[in-house]
C-alpha cells in the first residue's frame, strides 16, 4: 500500500480562494481532531489545508464536550487491566503533556478575555449514589495515580470550593488532583478557527457528500452541493459521521462499526453561592462518564453528562436525560444549582467503536486516512493525535501505538465471562444511580441474577464469542438494529483465527468481582 | 419431477418453531398467530431476526426492524418476500 505525502506543487492559493478545487490535504470534520490536525499541518507549513465541516458543528461531540483534561479522573477498573487498555490509557497521559503548548499557540487567538484553560485541578468525590462501581473505580483512580507517580491527596469533601450537595448524597471521600483541569471547549474551537484562518487554511462551512475515488485510491471529496475538491490526501475526522463517509468508497464487512454515543450536558450561569473553581466529578459510572461540573469562566458552569448508544445520529435530548442531569447535579454537586440559569443545552454524539478503541491510521485505499473512534476523550487527545497524524501524512514515523490501526480485528480485552460480570456491575450501578426501586423483598443478588440472565441470553442470541464492553452489550440487547450491526461484524471474523487474543492484548481472568 | 422447495412461510415456520422452542406444537401454529403472545421476547426476536437473514441471505431494511414485522409467520414472510424483490 502506498500513500501520498504532500506535494508542494499541488498548492492552491489560500488567500481569497474560498472554494478551492485542489488541496494538499482535505480534512473532513471541524471538531477537535480535525481542527488540531489542521493547525499542526499549518504550523509545519507542509501545504494547503482545507477543513470541511458545518460551522454549528451540530451533532458533533466536540461542541458539546466538557473538555476535562483528565486521564486519571477517567480511570476505571478496566483502564490498566490489560496491555491493550494500558496502551489506550497511556495515550491519554501523553496527550496531557501536549496541552500547555497547544494552549500557548491558541492564547492570542482566543475570542474573549476568558482564559481557555478554565481550571487546572480536579476533585474526585465518592458518594454512595453510584453503587459498587463508584467504589471500585475510585480505588482504581488512586491506584493508577500511584502507579504513574502522579500527585494527589485525600481531602475533606466539605472543603471543596462550590461543592454543596444534599445531605443524603454527600461524599464519603474525596481526592484532589492538582494537575488535571479543563479547557473551554467552545473557546478552544473558536480560537482554532481564528488561528487557522490567520495561517491560511480554508474552512468550508459545508458537509461532504462522498469521497471521490475507488476502493483502491481516494483522490478527493464531493461537497453537499456537488463541488469537487481534488486532494493529495483526505483525512476523515468527522466523528460519528466518519464510518458512513468511508463506506462511500470502501464498503467492506470487516470495517469496524462506530456507534453514536448520544450525550447531553448543559451550561448554566451561577446565580448565587460559592462557585466551583475546579472540576468536581464522580468516577466513571454505569455505561457513562460520571457526574461532573466544569468551571467555564465568566460565571458559567458546565454540568454533564449522559451517554446512551443509539441508532440514529441526532442532536435531540431525551426528557429522561434532562431530568437525570438536572436532578443529580442539584442533589450530588450543588443544591443551589436549582436556580442557576441554563444558557446552553449541549447535545452531541461520541464516536464509539465496537471494541472501544480509536481508529487512527491509513486505510487500504491510498490517499485515505481515518481518525475517529475516540469515544469520550477525543478533545483531550486531539493535540497528540494531530502530531501523530501530521507525521504520518508527511511520511514520517507516528508517535502512537500501532494497535489503533483502523483495519484491525476488534481488540479483545475481556473474556465472555468478564464481559457478563462487567455488564451486571454497570447495570446495577445504573439501577441505583437513577433511583430505581424494587420491592423491598427483592435483594441486590436477585437483581444481579436478572441482569446476568439478560447478558447470557443476549450472547446466545447474537451467536458471537467476543467479549463486548458493557455499553455495547446493553446497546445490542436493546434493539434489533444495533444487534445486527454487532453480530454481522463479529461474524466476519469467525473461524478467522485469534480475534479473542490479538497481539498486544491480554484478557482478564474472567473471574467474578 | 422437480425437487421439493419449501415455501418462505414453511421455512419461517421452521425457524420460529426452533427459536421459540415450539417443537411438538409446530403444526398448531397458525400463520397469523401472535408470536409475542406465544412467548417471544425482545431477545428471542433478536435471534430470530439474525436466523431469518442468514437463512434467506437477505438484509431486512431498517424500517422493518420493529416489533410488528415479527408479529407472526405471515408478517415475517411478507418482510422476507419484500426484501427478496
Amino acid at each position: 500500500m502506498s500513500n501520498p505525502t504532500m506535494r508542494s506543487s499541488d498548492l492552491v492559493s489560500a488567500a481569497g480562494a474560498k472554494r478551492p478545487t485542489k488541496a494538499d490535504v482535505v480534512i473532513i470534520g471541524n471538531g477537535a481532531l480535525g481542527m488540531f490536525l489542521a493547525d499542526e499541518l499549518i504550523e509545519r507549513q507542509v501545504g494547503s489545508v482545507v477543513v470541511v465541516g458545518p460551522s454549528n458543528r451540530d451533532t458533533g461531540a466536540s461542541q458539546a464536550a466538557g473538555a476535562m483534561l483528565g486521564c486519571f479522573g477517567e480511570t476505571t477498573t478496566e483502564s490498566l487491566r490489560t496491555d491493550a487498555a494500558r496502551t489506550r490509557f497511556e495515550l491519554g497521559i501523553s496527550a496531557h503533556d501536549k496541552w500547555p503548548e497547544a494552549l500557548r499557540r491558541l492564547d492570542e487567538f482566543k475570542p474573549s478575555d476568558r482564559p481557555l484553560q478554565t481550571t487546572t485541578e480536579s476533585h474526585i468525590i465518592l458518594n454512595s449514589v453510584g453503587a459498587e462501581l463508584d467504589t471500585v473505580n475510585f480505588a482504581a483512580i488512586i491506584d493508577a495515580l500511584d502507579q504513574y507517580d502522579k500527585p494527589w491527596k485525600e481531602v475533606d469533601p466539605t472543603d471543596i470550593p462550590g461543592y454543596n450537595p444534599r445531605t443524603e448524597s454527600r461524599a464519603l471521600r474525596a481526592i484532589h488532583l492538582p494537575t488535571e483541569g479543563a479547557v473551554d471547549a467552545r473557546g478552544v474551537l473558536a480560537s482554532l478557527e481564528r488561528r487557522l484562518r490567520h495561517g491560511g487554511a480554508i474552512l468550508l462551512d459545508q458537509t461532504v457528500r462522498r469521497l471521490v475515488g475507488s476502493d483502491e485510491a481516494v483522490t478527493g471529496v464531493e461537497l453537499d452541493d456537488g463541488h469537487l475538491i481534488e486532494a493529495g490526501a483526505v483525512v476523515v475526522a468527522a466523528g460519528i459521521h466518519s464510518e458512513s463517509l468511508v463506506r462511500t468508497v470502501f464498503d467492506v464487512p470487516d470495517l469496524m462499526p462506530t456507534f453514536p454515543g448520544l450525550g447531553f450536558a448543559m451550561i448554566a450561569k451561577r446565580t448565587g453561592g460559592e462557585p466551583f473553581t475546579s472540576v468536581v466529578r464522580t468516577p466513571n459510572r454505569g455505561f457513562a462518564c460520571g457526574l461532573h461540573v466544569v468551571p467555564q469562566g465568566g460565571g458559567l458552569e458546565y454540568y454533564g453528562a449522559t451517554n446512551r448508544l443509539v441508532n440514529t445520529i441526532s442532536s435531540v435530548t431525551w426528557m429522561a436525560d434532562v431530568r437525570f442531569l438536572a436532578q443529580y447535579s442539584m442533589q450530588q454537586l450543588d443544591e443551589r444549582a436549582a436556580i442557576h440559569e441554563v444558557t446552553k443545552w449541549c447535545s452531541g454524539n461520541r464516536p464509539v467503536t465496537l471494541d472501544g478503541f480509536p481508529l487512527v491510521g491509513w486505510m487500504p485505499p491510498s490517499g485515505l486516512y481515518l481518525m475517529t473512534g475516540t469515544y469520550r476523550d477525543g478533545f483531550h487527545c486531539a493535540p497528540l493525535l494531530a502530531e501523530h497524524v501530521a507525521n504520518e501524512l508527511q511520511g514520517k514515523s507516528g508517535i502512537i501505538d500501532s494497535i489503533f490501526q483502523p483495519m484491525r480485528k476488534p481488540v479483545a480485552t475481556r473474556t465472555m465471562e468478564w464481559s457478563i460480570d462487567e455488564y451486571v456491575t454497570h447495570s446495577l450501578a445504573a439501577w441505583f444511580e437513577t433511583g430505581a426501586q424494587a420491592a423491598p423483598q427483592m435483594t441486590t443478588s436477585q437483581l444481579t441474577d436478572y441482569y446476568r440472565n439478560m447478558a447470557v441470553q443476549t450472547y446466545e442470541q447474537l451467536g458471537v464469542d467476543y467479549g463486548l464492553g458493557p455499553d455495547i452489550l446493553w446497546y445490542a440487547q436493546g434493539n434489533l438494529h444495533g444487534a445486527r450491526r454487532v453480530a454481522r461484524f463479529l461474524r466476519t471474523f469467525k473461524g478467522d483465527g485469534d480475534v479473542a487474543q490479538p497481539a498486544g492484548a491480554t484478557t482478564g481472568t474472567g473471574g467474578t468481582r | 419431477m422437480p425437487a421439493y422447495q419449501p415455501s418462505v412461510a414453511d421455512t419461517v415456520r421452521s425457524l420460529v418453531t426452533k427459536q421459540l422452542n415450539l417443537n411438538g406444537y409446530s403444526q398448531d401454529l397458525r400463520p397469523d398467530d401472535n408470536l409475542w403472545s406465544l412467548g417471544m421476547t425482545s431477545l428471542t426476536c433478536l435471534g430470530l431476526m439474525l436466523s431469518i437473514e442468514d437463512t434467506f441471505e437477505i438484509e431486512l431494511p431498517e424500517e422493518a426492524l420493529k416489533e410488528a414485522t415479527f408479529r407472526s409467520i405471515n408478517t415475517i414472510s411478507a418482510a422476507v418476500e419484500s426484501s427478496r424483490k
